[in-house]
């Protein structure tokens, strides 16, 4: 008995050593991740005009005044509808493709899944500055104004929203048990049948991190989209953006604070279907 | 066999590259019995299986099912109820939607679907289950769901790969046992899967064991068991010593090291050969006794293990041989290691192959 006690001693000691370092290392991550936040959200409390610390005193009437803040109304439309339909045609594109190179082997199979994630490895200028230059030629030669409509935006979007879904509806698919699949055959369902019946819905969680991801991504994006906007037409970070070249008011924050609870109450929404703590 | 098998597999073969996983097999199944496929990992039964089902798709060869050849046919129009070893249950429908999935896709209508659903889910005793989620089931109740939606489809053939493998061994026989009723009382002709030999033996009505993508030997149990065709056979199914030799003389036996064993049978071919002995046919035979013993050895270890003492002996010169000696019989005397002892035993029990691994069969036996 005394041996059994004398040896635990140590080991509940190591125990508890490894469950502090891990306590303080996720209290570490969750403060680095909150406070910018919390600090959004607590400047947009000053009485001031202009952000000084400390502040002379709070107030809620930023919240008041945010149809003050330019273009907030647009910029916000703009960015949301952005983001929906490029989540949705990277979904489009990029979930058959993800079955595509998973479950099948055909010519061109790696360079497509070269070709698929490239986007992700050329940073967003490069392609930002590609694309303006490629409209403005085809503007020019065509006399369609592209620069600012939404569509060319989206088709940006997709650049690096589509790379997002076929990485993580290929990391879903690769774990999944390729003999349900074949059960569903067995049983008679054809290759067509299987997909919708079978493959598909065990997929959900793939496509909600997908789409998730795809959305956040667009919706954020500044350094690509930021050469494709005319002035009647921005997107929401960029309005943020704009808004700090002249002026540093709790009005930003506020605004920010509001978009951050909009896409949070998005979050909350899908979290009621698919859990999102399994799927990201 | 006058009439034609129900199912044959004719030639078939596949090929991946270099390897031929699946290398000229030739089956005949009669309806109504469970043809257990057995061999080591890698052996190419699987791949048969598969082959059979239409996922891989056949190199050469025929799968003739009443005559009509299938190799052709993609898996969703072959009409065989798989059992996978995974289960493979739809993890986003329920027991019910799973049993029916095969019978939605023939588009039954719904009063036979639910009429085969309840029929199917009292067969495998899982009605109290049909709302349930596979996630929400043991692993044994989930291989029923999985038999249950492989039968409710009433298939051709019902093929099983591995479906004990997954449980927990104490559950294995119950299901084996249960897996065998099903498939008796529904009249269904199977075709099963195992690495494990004791699996195989309980559920077969006829065996084959496969090696590197061959057919070894195809009969019964006790064929394999008594009659093994080669010495991969006379290993796998139960345990043998293979005694390498040379026949010196139609009744002698010489082992490299220089021992001479004197065979029960006599045999007309000379040279090198290899003897196969069981364990439990070799017997201890003391030197007082009316025969002769056919060699003399030396016990190297003895270890009780319960039905049987386990002895393992040496030949002088070199060469190893496993001898089990049952417990129990009144008056056998213990031998402990170093002893020498003789060793005997019956014609029946001695098989011989040819250095091209072909059985040798005994010389007519002369009157003596």
């Amino acid at each position: 008995m005394a041996n059994a006690i004398q040896s635990a001693t140590p080991s509940t000691r190591g125990a508890w050593l490894s469950k502090l370092v891990v306590t303080v290392l996720i209290t570490a991550g969750v403060v680095l991740m909150i406070v910018p936040l919390l600090m959004t959200a607590y400047m947009s409390l000053f009485a001031d005009g202009v952000v000084t610390f400390p502040p002379s005193g709070y107030t809620l009437s930023w919240y008041g005044r945010l149809a003050e803040f330019p273009k907030f109304g647009q910029s916000l439309g703009t960015s949301l509808r952005v983001a929906f339909t490029a989540t949705l045609l990277s979904l489009l594109i990029g979930v058959p493709a993800s079955i595509a190179l998973v479950r099948y082997r055909f010519i061109g199979r790696g360079l497509l899944n070269v070709l698929l994630l490239s986007p992700l490895t050329v940073p967003g200028v490069v392609i930002g500055l590609g694309l303006y230059v490629l409209m403005v030629d085809i503007e020019i030669r065509s006399e369609i104004p592209l620069i600012g409509s939404d569509w060319v935006l989206v088709l940006a979007h997709l650049l690096i929203t589509t790379p997002w879904v076929v990485r993580l509806c290929v990391a879903n698919l690769v774990q999944l048990d390729r003999s349900i699949e074949e059960a569903a055959a067995n049983l008679g369902a054809p290759p067509a049948r299987v997909l919708w019946s079978v493959t598909l819905p065990m997929m959900r969680q793939g496509i909600v991190a997908a789409a998730l991801f795809a959305f956040i991504v667009s919706f954020e994006n500044i350094e690509l989209t930021l050469f494709l906007i005319s002035p009647g037409m921005i997107t929401f970070p960029i309005s943020v953006l704009q808004y700090l070249e002249y002026r540093f008011d709790p009005l930003v924050a506020s605004v920010v604070v509001v978009q951050t609870a909009v896409i949070a109450l998005l979050l909350l929404a899908i979290d009621r279907y698919v859990k999102l703590s399994k799927v990201v | 066999m006058s009439q034609d098998p129900y199912l044959r597999i004719e030639g078939l073969t596949k090929v991946y590259g270099a390897t031929t996983a699946v290398d000229n097999v030739n089956l005949d199944v009669t309806r109504g019995e469970m043809l257990v496929l057995l061999g080591p990992s890698g052996c190419g039964k699987t791949t048969t299986l598969r082959l059979v089902a239409g996922f891989v798709a056949a190199s050469h060869g025929r799968i003739l099912l009443e005559g009509r050849d299938y190799a052709a046919l993609p898996p969703y129009q072959r009409e065989m109820g798989m059992v996978f070893q995974s289960y493979a249950l739809f993890p986003h429908l329920t027991v019910a939607q799973n049993v029916t999935f095969g019978l939605r896709m023939r588009k039954l209508p719904k009063t036979e679907i639910d009429r085969r659903l309840e029929e199917t889910l009292a067969m495998v005793k899982l009605t109290a289950m049909a709302d349930r989620y596979p996630r929400q089931l043991s692993g044994g109740q989930q291989q029923r769901v999985a038999l249950a939606r492989a039968l409710a489809i009433r298939p051709k053939v019902l093929l099983l790969d591995e479906p004990l493998s997954n449980l927990d061994a104490n559950l294995r026989q119950s299901v084996a046992r249960e897996i065998r009723q099903l498939q008796k009382a529904a009249g269904l002709t199977a075709l099963m899967v195992t690495h494990d030999q004791d699996e195989a033996m309980t559920m077969a009505d006829r065996l084959v064991l496969m090696s590197e993508g061959k057919v070894q030997q195809v009969g019964t149990q006790e064929e394999l068991y008594e009659e093994p065709l080669n010495p991969f056979v006379a290993r796998f199914i139960g345990h043998s010593n293979l005694v390498k030799g040379e026949l010196v003389d139609s009744d002698s036996f010489r082992l490299p090291g220089g021992a001479v064993l004197k065979l029960a049978n006599r045999y007309d071919a000379r040279g090198p050969h290899i003897l196969a002995l069981r364990p439990e046919r070799v017997r201890l035979s003391d030197d007082n006794g009316s025969a002769a013993p056919r060699g003399r050895v030396t016990v190297e270890d003895a270890t009780y293990v319960g039905g049987h003492i386990d002895y393992l002996l040496a030949f002088p010169g070199g060469g190893h041989l496993e001898l089990h000696e049952p417990t129990g019989a009144v008056g056998g005397t213990r031998r402990i290691p170093g002893e020498t002892t003789g060793i005997t035993w019956d014609g029946v029990n001695e098989r011989l192959f040819d250095e091209n691994n072909v059985a040798v069969s005994a010389a007519p036996a002369l009157a003596a």
